[in-house]
C-alpha cells in the first residue's frame, strides 16, 4: 500500500522537477537576451560610440585580442575568467549596476591594454544562463514535502481509523469489555483516539473488572515527514501499537513475565530492569507443549510460565502452527507487577500493526488482551512460590529505599552547595566592610536555620 | 477466547482518562528544528544559499513533527527567520564583496 503512493510520490517529483528545469532554461534564455538588449539599448543611448568598442560586444573583443598578443594562449583563457566573474556578478539589481559600472570604466579602457579591457568590462554582457539548480531543487523538494504532508498524514490516519472500527466500535473487542471508550466520559459523539502529532494515536478503555484502565497508543511511521520517509526507506520501521494495562493492586500476583522473540527476548532481558532483576530466560519444557521455537520465555519462575501459557494461548496464538498464521505481529508481551513508574502493576503487549485493510490480521493478538487481564486478574500463585518471590520483592524494595534515601541525601548536598556558592558570589559583590559584616552575620544566622532542618531529614 | 459466562465491565469502575504530565526536558528532541537553526545561521553568515534553503526545507520538517505548538514554534520561527533572512540577503541583497574581486 505505502509502496506504489511512495512511488507515485517519486514519479511526481521527476515531473515537476523536469517542468521547472525547462521553466528556468526558458527563463534564463530569455534573461540572456534581455540582459544583451538592454545593454544595446543602454549603450546606444549613453555613447554609442562605445558600441564600436572592442570590450563591448563578445566577438569583438576575441577579434581584436589576437592583434597584440599571441592568439592560441589568449583566446581559451578569456572565456573561463569573463563566465566566472559574471556568474558571482549577476544579482537581481545587475540592470540597474550594469550601465554605471559600464559606462565608467570604459573610456579609460579604450586606450589600456586589450588585455585589461577585456577583463572589467566583459561581466556584465556574457551573462550565461545563470544556474538555478538549487533552487529547483529545494523548491520542488518543499512543495514534495508539503504534498506528501497531507498524503501521509490522511494514511496514517486512516490506519487509526480502521484500527478503532476493527476494535473499538459497537460489537467489537473493546466495546464489549470496557464500559468506557474513548477519551471523553462515556458519551456516544466523545472521541474514541487522541492524536498527539502527526504519528501517534491513543486509544483510552476503562471499566473493566481486575484493571483501572487501558491505553492503547499506536507508533505509526512517520509518513507525513518525506525526509523521514526517505530514511525509513534505507531504516525500515513498522507500525506498532502498545497496550498498556494498569491492573488494581489486589488483582495480580507477584508475576513478572515476559515472552518476545528469541533476539528481543534477550535484549528485553537486559535492558528492562524489572525482567533483568526477576526474571530469568526459560528454557522450553518437554513435558508440555510450548509456544513456537521462535519465542522465548521470560519469567521469574516456571510455575509462572507454565501457569500463563495456557493451552488456549498456544493452539490459538503462540503454538508452532497458529504462530505463523495469526502470531506473526507479536512484538513482545511483558507483565509485571514491579513495573517502574506511577503503576506498578502493568500487563504491556507490543504487536505490529497491519495494513489499514487487513486490521482483522491481528484479531487474535488484540483479543489476548482481555484474555491476559482476566488470567492474570484471577491467577494466584502456590504458596511455596510465593514466600520466594516475596523475599525477592522485599529485597528489592529494601535497596530501593536505599536508593531513594541517597538521591535525596545527595540533592540536599547539592543544595547545601549551592547556598554556600550564592552566599560567597553575594559577598564578592558586597565592597563595603560593613555589609560584609551584616553578611556574615546573616549566614550565622542561617546557618544555625539550616542546622536542625538537616537533623530533621537525617531523621527521616 | 474471552467469552466468559458474565460480563466483564464494570461501569462504577470506569474512570476517565488523564493526559500524564510530561515534563519539558522529557520530551522528544526536535533534531529537524535544531539543524534547520544551524543551516540557517550558516547560511547568514556564510551567504550561502544552499545552506538557507536547507534550513527552510528541515524548518518544514520541523513544523510537520510539531506535537505542541505553543512550546515548539519559538524555535522553529527563529529557524525561519534565519533562513528567510539568509535567503532575502542573498537574492536581494547587495552583492558580495569579497566575490566581485
Amino acid at each position: 500500500m505505502a509502496n506504489p503512493s511512495l512511488s507515485s510520490l517519486f514519479l511526481a517529483l521527476l515531473c515537476i522537477h523536469a517542468l521547472f528545469l525547462a521553466f528556468a532554461h526558458a527563463d534564463s534564455h530569455f534573461e540572456g537576451f534581455e540582459a544583451e538588449d538592454d545593454d544595446d539599448i543602454e549603450d546606444t543611448s549613453i555613447d554609442p560610440a562605445s558600441l564600436r568598442s572592442p570590450p563591448l560586444s563578445d566577438p569583438t573583443p576575441l577579434a581584436t585580442d589576437p592583434t597584440p598578443q599571441p592568439p592560441a594562449s589568449d583566446i581559451p583563457k578569456s572565456p573561463p575568467a569573463t563566465t566566472t566573474t559574471t556568474f558571482d556578478f549577476w544579482d537581481d539589481e545587475e540592470f540597474e549596476g550594469v550601465p554605471v559600472e559600464h559606462s565608467t570604466p570604459e573610456p579609460p579602457s579604450d586606450p589600456k591594454s586589450p588585455d585589461n579591457a577585456t577583463a572589467t568590462p566583459t561581466p556584465p554582457i556574457a551573462n550565461p544562463p545563470r544556474s538555478f539548480t538549487v533552487e529547483i531543487l529545494c523548491g520542488s523538494f518543499l512543495i514534495m514535502f508539503a504534498i506528501n504532508y497531507f498524503t501521509g498524514k490522511r494514511e496514517n490516519e486512516n490506519i487509526a481509523l480502521s484500527w478503532a472500527a476493527q476494535f473499538a466500535a459497537k460489537d467489537s473487542i473493546f466495546e464489549k469489555n470496557f464500559s468506557l471508550l474513548g477519551i471523553g466520559d462515556g458519551g456516544d459523539d466523545a472521541p474514541l483516539l487522541l492524536k498527539e502529532g502527526q504519528t501517534t494515536f491513543k486509544f483510552y478503555a476503562s471499566g473493566r473488572r481486575y484493571c483501572q484502565g487501558l491505553l492503547a497508543t499506536l507508533e505509526l511511521k512517520s509518513r507525513h515527514d518525506l525526509i523521514a520517509r526517505i530514511y525509513n526507506m534505507i531504516v525500515p520501521c513498522r507500525d506498532e501499537i502498545s497496550f498498556e494495562v494498569y491492573m488494581n493492586d489486589d488483582a495480580m500476583d507477584h508475576v513478572v513475565f515476559a515472552m518476545a522473540k528469541k533476539k528481543a527476548a534477550k535484549a528485553m532481558h537486559k535492558d528492562v530492569r524489572d525482567l533483568q532483576r526477576f526474571g530469568s530466560i526459560l528454557s522450553p519444557p518437554t513435558a508440555r507443549k510450548w509456544v513456537a521455537d521462535d519465542l522465548a520465555v521470560i519469567s521469574e519462575s516456571k510455575e509462572v510460565a507454565a501457569d500463563l501459557i495456557t493451552d488456549a494461548v498456544i493452539d490459538q496464538v503462540f503454538g508452532d502452527k497458529a504462530f505463523e498464521k495469526f502470531g506473526k505481529g507479536l512484538i513482545s508481551l511483558h507483565f509485571s507487577d514491579q513495573h517502574p513508574g506511577v503503576h506498578k502493576k502493568v500487563l504491556l503487549f507490543k504487536f505490529v500493526l497491519p495494513a489499514a485493510k487487513n486490521m482483522a490480521d491481528m484479531t487474535r493478538l488484540v483479543a489476548l488482551v482481555p484474555y491476559y487481564i482476566d488470567l492474570v486478574g484471577r491467577y494466584k500463585l502456590s504458596s511455596q512460590a510465593r514466600s520466594k518471590t516475596e523475599g525477592a520483592r522485599q529485597k528489592a524494595a529494601l535497596e530501593a529505599q536505599k536508593e531513594l534515601r541517597n538521591a535525596q541525601q545527595e540533592a540536599m548536598q547539592r543544595r547545601k552547595a549551592e547556598r554556600k556558592k550564592m552566599m560567597e558570589e553575594a559577598e564578592a559583590k558586597l565592597s563595603a566592610e560593613a555589609i560584609r559584616k551584616k553578611e556574615t552575620k546573616e549566614r550565622t544566622r542561617q546557618m544555625k536555620k539550616a542546622m536542625p532542618r538537616m537533623k530533621m531529614a537525617r531523621g527521616a | 477466547m474471552s467469552s466468559h459466562a458474565n460480563d466483564p465491565r464494570q461501569p462504577s469502575a470506569a474512570r476517565p482518562y488523564v493526559a500524564p504530565q510530561i515534563a519539558p526536558q522529557d520530551l522528544p528532541i526536535d533534531y529537524a528544528g535544531f539543524i534547520a537553526v544551524i543551516f540557517g545561521v550558516a547560511g547568514v553568515m556564510f551567504r550561502y544559499k544552499l545552506s538557507s534553503w536547507l534550513a527552510l526545507i528541515f524548518c518544514a520538517q520541523s513544523v510537520a513533527n510539531m506535537r505542541n505548538v505553543e512550546n515548539d514554534l519559538k524555535q522553529v520561527m527563529m529557524a525561519m527567520m534565519f533562513s528567510l533572512m539568509g535567503l532575502i540577503t542573498n537574492y536581494f541583497g547587495p552583492p558580495r564583496p569579497g566575490k566581485q574581486s
